[in-house]
C-alpha cells in the first residue's frame, strides 16, 4: 500500500489533527463526568472521542491512524464497556435490589473526588463510553480497511467474477 | 411550530421513502437513515414542550419533557448502528457482485442459478445439485 | 424472587458480551453459549410456573417509584411466548453447534437475539419493548447472512431494509401513544387510552398493526419473506420462523388485545379478511412450489393467517386460540426446518411428525391448535360466518396436508434421496427426533398448553372489564 492520501492534506492540517487528538479525549472525558450536573453523558462523550480518531483517519490515512493503541483494540474496548455496564446493572440483584439500582441511594453520603460524586452511575456511563467509542472506532476502522483494500486491488468486483465463470 | 415540524417530518420521510425505492443500494441506506430520522423528529414532536433543562435543582417555571429526548437519543443510537450494519452489508454485496445496483445483482444471481441448473440437468438430480452447490462453495471460500 | 424477571435476558446478555470477542467456532464456546441459553430457558420456565400460580410479577428498574422507572413485567402471555421462543432458539443453536459453527460471531449473535427476545416478552414498557425488539432484530439481520453465501447476504439486506421500515413505523406508533396518553407503561397506556377518541387511536393502531404484520409476514406485507427463508441456513430459518416471528404475533396480541382493544374490535373485519386471504394465498403458493424451504416460507404466510383470524374473532376463545396456535406454529416450524435438511434413518420420521403437525393430524400438537381454531370459528357468531370459517380452516388444513407431503415425498421418498448415502450426524438426528417427540407429547397431553392459552386470554380480557 502506498503512502496514505498525504498529497491532499497539507502539513498544517496534519499537525493540527495530531495536536487535536489529546484535547478531544480531554473534552470527551469532561462531557462524561459533567453529565451528573449538566447536559452530557457517556454516549456523547464516546461520539466526541471517536470523532477525534476519525479525524486522524481522514487526515493521516489508515496506516498512521492505526498506530494508536485504541484503534487496534476497538472491539475489545467495546466488549469490555458492555460488560462493565451490564455488571453495574446486575450487581444490585445480589444485594436484593431491583436491577439498575445505583448506589449510594438518595440521601446517603457520597464520596467526592474533587467535585465529582463517586456514584455507580459514573461507572455505568464509563461502560457506555467505552462501548460507543469501541463500536464507532471499530466501524470507522473496518470501513477504512475496505477502502484501502480497494485501492490495493483496483476494484474487487471484476476479477472475482472472472474467477467464478 | 406544530405546522413547521410536521412539514419537516413529512419532507424528510418523503425523501427517505423516495430513496428507499431506488435501485442503488447506497441510496436505499441513506433513505433508511432519513426515514428513521423522521421518526425521531416525530418522537420529539410527540412531547414538544418549552422549558428549562430537567436537571436538578429545577428552576421555577416549566420544565421540558425529558422522556422524549431520552427516547430520541436511544432511537438515534439504534439508527446509527443499524446504518453502519447496512453499509457493511452493501459493501459485502459490492465485493461479491461488483455492483450496488439491486437489479443487476438479481440478474447476476439468476444467471448463476441458471448456469448451475444447465450444468446439473444433464446427469445430476436435485439432491446432488445441493452437493455440487456446496462443493462450489467450498471452492469459493478461501478467497 | 422478582430477580427471576431479569434473569432470562440478563444471563443471555452477559454471556453474549463475554463470548463476543472469543472465537465462536470452537465447540467449547458454542457449548458454553448453549448452557447459557439453557439457563435462560430454565429461568423463563420457572418464571412461567410462578406467574401461573401467583399472577404477574413486576419490577421497576433502578428502584424508582412505579410510573417513573422502566417496568419489567412478566405475565402469563409474555412468559409463554418467551419460553417457546427460547426453546426454539436453544434447539436450533444446539443443532448448529453439532453441525459445526462456521462463523466466529454466531454464538454471540444468537445470545444477543435470545436476550432481546426474552427482554421484549418480559417488559411492561412500550419503549423498552422497542429497544429489545431492535436488539433481537439487528441480531437476526446478521444471522440471515450467516454462512455468507451471496444470495444470503442479499436476502439479509432486503430483510433488514423492510424490517427497518417496519420498526420505524412502530416507533412512530409509540410516539403517538405517548403523545395521547403521556405514559409508556403498557398498563397505564391501556387504562388511559379508553378516554381518547377512537378516531385518534385508529391511525396509531393501523401503524402498529402494519409494523407487526411486516414482521410476521401477513399477506400484503409478506413480499420479503420467501427470499429470506429460501436463502437462509436451516437452523437460522428455524430461529427466524420459530422465534423471531413470535415477536409479530406477540406484538399483535399485546398491542391489539391488551393496549388498544377498542381499535382492534373496530378493525376486526379488516384483520379477519387479511387473515383469510393470507391463509388461502399462503396455502395456494405453498402447494405450487417445489423447493422445501420455499414451500415452508409460503406455509408460514398461511399459518400466520390462522393467528389473525383467531385474533379478529377475539373473546376468551379467540385469544386463547391465537396464543395456542402461535406456540404450536413455532414448534412446528422449528421442527420442519431442522428436519428437512437432515438425511439418514429417522430423519424422515421427524419431518413427517412436523408435517402431520402442520396439517393438524392427531396426535401431533398441530391438532390441538386446529381444534382451538374450530372452537373459535364456532364462537364467531352467525351461522354463515361460522360455516365459512370452518370450511376455510378445513380447506387450509387439507392444502397444508398436500404441500407438507409433497415436500416429504420430494425430500425423503424420492430416488435421489435413497441414493444419497450421506447421513447427517447422529446427534442432530437425535435432536430433531426429540423435538418431534416433544411435539407428539404436547399433542397427547395438551392440557398445560391449553391452560396457557386460556390464562393469557383471561389476562388480555381483564383490561376490558
Amino acid at each position: 500500500m502506498s503512502a496514505p492520501i498525504n498529497n491532499t492534506t497539507s502539513i498544517l492540517t496534519q499537525t493540527v489533527a495530531k495536536l487535536l487528538l489529546l484535547p478531544t479525549f480531554v473534552a470527551a472525558f469532561a462531557i462524561l463526568v459533567k453529565g451528573y450536573a449538566q447536559p452530557g453523558d457517556g454516549f456523547s462523550a464516546g461520539v466526541v472521542a471517536s470523532l477525534g480518531v476519525l479525524l486522524q483517519y481522514l487526515v493521516l490515512g489508515r496506516r498512521e491512524a492505526e498506530r494508536l493503541v485504541t484503534v487496534r483494540n476497538a472491539p475489545t474496548i467495546a466488549g469490555a464497556g458492555l460488560l462493565l455496564s451490564l455488571s453495574v446493572a446486575v450487581v444490585p440483584l445480589f444485594l436484593g435490589d431491583p436491577v439498575l439500582t445505583h448506589y449510594p441511594r438518595p440521601g446517603e453520603d457520597v464520596v467526592y473526588l474533587g467535585t465529582l460524586e463517586l456514584i455507580t452511575p459514573v461507572l455505568f456511563d464509563l461502560g457506555i463510553f467505552f462501548l460507543v467509542f469501541g463500536f464507532a472506532v471499530g466501524a470507522i476502522g473496518a470501513f477504512a480497511r475496505t477502502i484501502s483494500e480497494q485501492e490495493e486491488y483496483a476494484g474487487p468486483g471484476t476479477e472475482q467474477l472472472e474467477d467464478d465463470t | 411550530m406544530i405546522l413547521a415540524i410536521s412539514v419537516v417530518i413529512a419532507v424528510v420521510f418523503a425523501s427517505g421513502a423516495f430513496l428507499v425505492l431506488q435501485r442503488d443500494l447506497l441510496r436505499v441506506v441513506v433513505g433508511i437513515v432519513l426515514i428513521s430520522n423522521s421518526a425521531i423528529l416525530f418522537i420529539i414532536a410527540a412531547g414538544l414542550s418549552r422549558g428549562s433543562a430537567p436537571i436538578y435543582p429545577i428552576d421555577e417555571g416549566a420544565v421540558s419533557d425529558p422522556l422524549v429526548q431520552a427516547m430520541a437519543l436511544t432511537a438515534l443510537v439504534i439508527g446509527s448502528s443499524v446504518a453502519a450494519l447496512l453499509l457493511a452489508v452493501v459493501y459485502r454485496l459490492y465485493v461479491s457482485h461488483g455492483s450496488i445496483d439491486i437489479e443487476e445483482i438479481f440478474r447476476m444471481e439468476m444467471r448463476e442459478a441458471e448456469e448451475l441448473e444447465s450444468m446439473n440437468k444433464t446427469e445430476l438430480d436435485p439432491e446432488e445439485e445441493e452437493v455440487a452447490d456446496e462443493r462450489k462453495l467450498e471452492k469459493e471460500e478461501p478467497r | 424472587m422478582t430477580t427471576l424477571v431479569i434473569l432470562p435476558a440478563g444471563i443471555a446478555w452477559l454471556l453474549a458480551a463475554v463470548i463476543a470477542p472469543l472465537d465462536g467456532r470452537r465447540p467449547l464456546w458454542g457449548w458454553l453459549a448453549a448452557t447459557g441459553l439453557g439457563a435462560s430457558l430454565l429461568a423463563v420456565v420457572l418464571l412461567l410456573v410462578r406467574v401461573l400460580r401467583e399472577g404477574p410479577v413486576e419490577v421497576v428498574a433502578g428502584g424508582w417509584p412505579e410510573g417513573v422507572g422502566i417496568t419489567l413485567r412478566a405475565d402469563v402471555l409474555g412468559a409463554s411466548f418467551a419460553a417457546v421462543s427460547l426453546a426454539v432458539v436453544l434447539v436450533a443453536f444446539v443443532h448448529e453447534v453439532l453441525l459445526g459453527v462456521r462463523s466466529r460471531t454466531f454464538p454471540a449473535l444468537v445470545l444477543f437475539l435470545a436476550a432481546g427476545l426474552s427482554g421484549l416478552f418480559l417488559t411492561g414498557d412500550i419503549f423498552n419493548f422497542y429497544v429489545f425488539f431492535e436488539i433481537s432484530m439487528t441480531a437476526s439481520y446478521i444471522l440471515t447472512g450467516y454462512r455468507e453465501e451471496n444470495s444470503q447476504v442479499r436476502a439479509a439486506f432486503i430483510f433488514a431494509v423492510v424490517n427497518l421500515v417496519g420498526s420505524v413505523m412502530f416507533l412512530s406508533g409509540i410516539a403517538g401513544l405517548y403523545h395521547l396518553t403521556g405514559s409508556l407503561d403498557m398498563e397505564v397506556v391501556a387504562g388511559r387510552i379508553g378516554q381518547v377518541e377512537l378516531s385518534s387511536i385508529i391511525p396509531i393502531a393501523t401503524v402498529i398493526f402494519v409494523a407487526f404484520s411486516l414482521k410476521i409476514g401477513l399477506f400484503p406485507f409478506h413480499f420479503w419473506l420467501p427470499a429470506v427463508y429460501v436463502g437462509s441456513h436451516a437452523p437460522v430459518a428455524a430461529i427466524l420462523s420459530g422465534a423471531v416471528a413470535n415477536i409479530g404475533s406477540y406484538g399483535l396480541l399485546r398491542f391489539g388485545a391488551d393496549v388498544l382493544p377498542d381499535a382492534l374490535s373496530f378493525g376486526a373485519p379488516v384483520v379477519l379478511v387479511l387473515g383469510v386471504v393470507s391463509i388461502v394465498y399462503g396455502a395456494m403458493q405453498a402447494v405450487s412450489r417445489h423447493d422445501t424451504s420455499e414451500v415452508m416460507a409460503y406455509s408460514t404466510i398461511g399459518q400466520v393467517g390462522y393467528i389473525l383470524v383467531a385474533l379478529a374473532v377475539g373473546g376468551p376463545v379467540g385469544y386463547a386460540a391465537a396464543v395456542v396456535y402461535s406456540i404450536v406454529n413455532s414448534l412446528n416450524k422449528a421442527l420442519v426446518f431442522l428436519a428437512a435438511q437432515l438425511r439418514g434413518p429417522l430423519a424422515g420420521a421427524a419431518f413427517a411428525v412436523g408435517a402431520f403437525s402442520i396439517a393438524g393430524v392427531p396426535p401431533a400438537v398441530g391438532f390441538v391448535g386446529k381444534i382451538a381454531l374450530f372452537k373459535t370459528s364456532i364462537e364467531a357468531g352467525g351461522l354463515l360466518e361460522t360455516t365459512a370459517l370452518v370450511v376455510l380452516i378445513f380447506a387450509g388444513s387439507a392444502l397444508s396436508f398436500v404441500y407438507a407431503f409433497q415436500v416429504y415425498q420430494r425430500a425423503f421418498l424420492a430416488r435421489e434421496y435413497r441414493n444419497n448415502k450421506r447421513p447427517s450426524p447422529r446427534a442432530t438426528r437425535v435432536l430433531a427426533i426429540s423435538l418431534a417427540a416433544f411435539v407428539l407429547a404436547v399433542g397427547l397431553w395438551p392440557e398445560p398448553l391449553l391452560v396457557l392459552g386460556t390464562e393469557s386470554a383471561a389476562l388480555l380480557l381483564e383490561g376490558l372489564r
